[in-house]
């Protein structure tokens, strides 16, 4: 009981104070203030814009994500277990790899339009180079013992793929989806920001076009519930899959 | 060189080259449009122009300038606040929450109320590179000071080290990996957000001159832009792979370089 109101000591001090200081007027218009935020949430919520925004975000987020998550894994196991592969796609990954992908949004809007395409488009191509590369290095840190003690009881190629392999990288795997999960919602975000005509981006735009700051934080919050609750059921996910692997090791707070 | 050794080069080099080479068939034979696409040569020879002329490299300059601003400002505080929530408990009791709950937050969405407060230039970039960069850093520097091995801590005092000797040769020594690793997921975040900042408002900045080139149509501009781009963000990265190499130099090297 303790420990949760000292948890939660700080951020409602803030809130308060943001509200106090909001309703004396001492902070500036465009801060609003929580009860605002509150109101103004309630009222899209109803008039269903919320919904629509939100709707529009979360499929152009995911599916993005999935695409590029789905590519990046294949390929990257491929390449980490087949010479050749590795051959084509590391000198292109090595160059490509620090690029911010959003510097490509210009020639994505082009090419897909305003719509849900470009966003899609930009999502899963920063997704796919994190994933490729954490899948690649799982593969190539995999201790080759376990390779050849399945190899010497007889398991078959696909036995060693599905049993040794994909098990052994599935830790790096997922952290890999999750640095890709982060920088989704950064890239949303931006593409949302200069050319769409919906979403939460565009929401939070016409929030301070029309000088309502109460709806642009209602879409800055909604926006960080939604990247919150979806990292936090990525690593449900995790808990999940790896329950055989986090036996006596210490779960790590992040 | 001997012959094997230009073999396996071109066998692992290969794919650039050719990659470039159908890029080049597909533009001159006329299967793709050059308006989005112009010919490899085109966007060198835009790079070596505006190169040569000193607008990439001024516009290079400010993009650059911001994101070690950011970085730099961003990591020592968030150092600092590790370091004080390590040794603190009631501050970091308070602060965790704050901490750990706002590490998967995507903060970007806050960007355009950085604005309001610090206005459309510099200042409004370099501080919100500050606060995305503080939670990456801080996040896996507390973690590293929180699993510093207690028995080597107990060793030393066994041995009666100084606080200071067991601060400077033991807790900094197995905190400085983790520092590295926090620096090298913040220092790429750093340049993508003063990127994505520079595209959404500015007028100055890399982002900025590849928004303006992609407004106008020019494209090898567009990608003579990215491309600077690349450079710089490959060239920081190699700075602080080799940097953690000379700081931690008794680490075995698993670094693929």
């Amino acid at each position: 009981m303790k420990g949760a109101l000292e948890k939660a000591a700080l951020p409602v001090l803030l809130l308060v104070l943001w509200e106090a200081t909001a309703r004396m007027g001492l902070i500036p218009i465009y801060l609003s203030s929580p009860s605002d935020i509150c109101l103004a949430t309630l009222e899209l919520l109803k008039d269903g814009t919320y919904v629509d925004a939100l709707g529009a975000s979360l499929f152009r987020v995911y599916s993005g994500f999935a695409i590029g998550a789905a590519l990046g894994a294949v390929l990257g196991l491929a390449a980490g277990m087949n010479r050749a592969i590795a051959n084509f796609f590391d000198p292109l990954i090595s160059f490509l790899y620090p690029i911010p992908k959003i510097a490509f949004l210009s020639v994505f809007l082009m090419l897909f339009g305003l719509g849900h395409a470009s966003k899609v488009a930009i999502v899963a191509t920063s997704a796919f180079f994190v994933v490729f590369v954490g899948a690649e290095q799982a593969v190539m840190s995999l201790n080759p013992r376990f390779v050849w003690a399945a190899r010497n009881m007889g398991a078959g190629r696909s036995t060693i793929l599905f049993r040794v392999v994909l098990p052994a990288c599935l830790p790096q795997l997922l952290a890999g989806l999750r640095v890709a999960l982060s920088l989704a919602f950064v890239l949303l975000f931006a593409a949302e920001m200069i050319g769409a005509r919906e979403g939460l981006g565009m929401l939070i735009v016409e929030g301070t076009e029309y000088v309502r700051f109460d709806i642009m934080f209602s879409g800055i919050l909604a926006f960080a519930v939604l990247g919150f609750l979806s990292d936090r059921l990525l690593l449900a996910v995790r808990r999940r899959l790896l329950r055989g692997q986090m036996i006596g090791t210490e779960e790590q707070a992040i | 060189m001997s012959l094997s050794a230009v073999s396996g080069a071109i066998g692992r080099w290969y794919s650039i080259p050719l990659l470039l080479l159908v890029w080049h068939v597909a533009v001159v034979s006329g299967l793709t449009t050059s308006r989005l696409l112009p010919e490899p040569a085109s966007v060198l020879i835009a790079f070596y122009h505006d190169v040569a002329n000193g607008t990439l490299i001024a516009q290079a300059a400010v993009t650059l300038a911001r994101a070690l601003s950011g970085f730099v400002l961003g990591s020592v505080a968030g150092i600092l606040l590790a370091v004080a929530m390590a040794r603190v408990p009631l501050f970091s009791r308070l602060v965790e929450p704050l901490v750990f709950l706002g590490y998967p937050v995507p903060k970007i969405a806050l960007y355009p109320v950085f604005i309001f407060i610090f206005g459309i230039g510099s200042s409004s970039k370099i501080a919100f590179t500050f606060f995305e960069v503080l939670y990456p850093v801080t996040v896996t520097t507390y973690l590293g000071l929180s699993s510093v091995p207690t028995r080597l801590i107990w060793t030393a005092k066994n041995y009666g080290a100084s606080k200071l000797d067991i601060f400077w040769k033991v807790i900094l020594p197995s905190v400085l990996p983790h520092v590295f690793t926090g620096c090298r997921i913040a220092l790429p975040l750093a340049i993508t957000i003063v990127v994505v900042t520079e595209m959404i408002g500015d007028s100055a900045g890399l982002g900025y001159y590849i928004t303006i080139w992609g407004t106008r149509f020019n494209y090898a501009n567009v990608y003579a832009g990215i491309l600077m781009i690349g450079i710089i963000g490959f060239a920081l990265d190699r700075l602080i792979v080799i940097a953690r190499k000379h700081a931690v130099y008794w680490e075995k090297n698993n670094v693929r370089l």
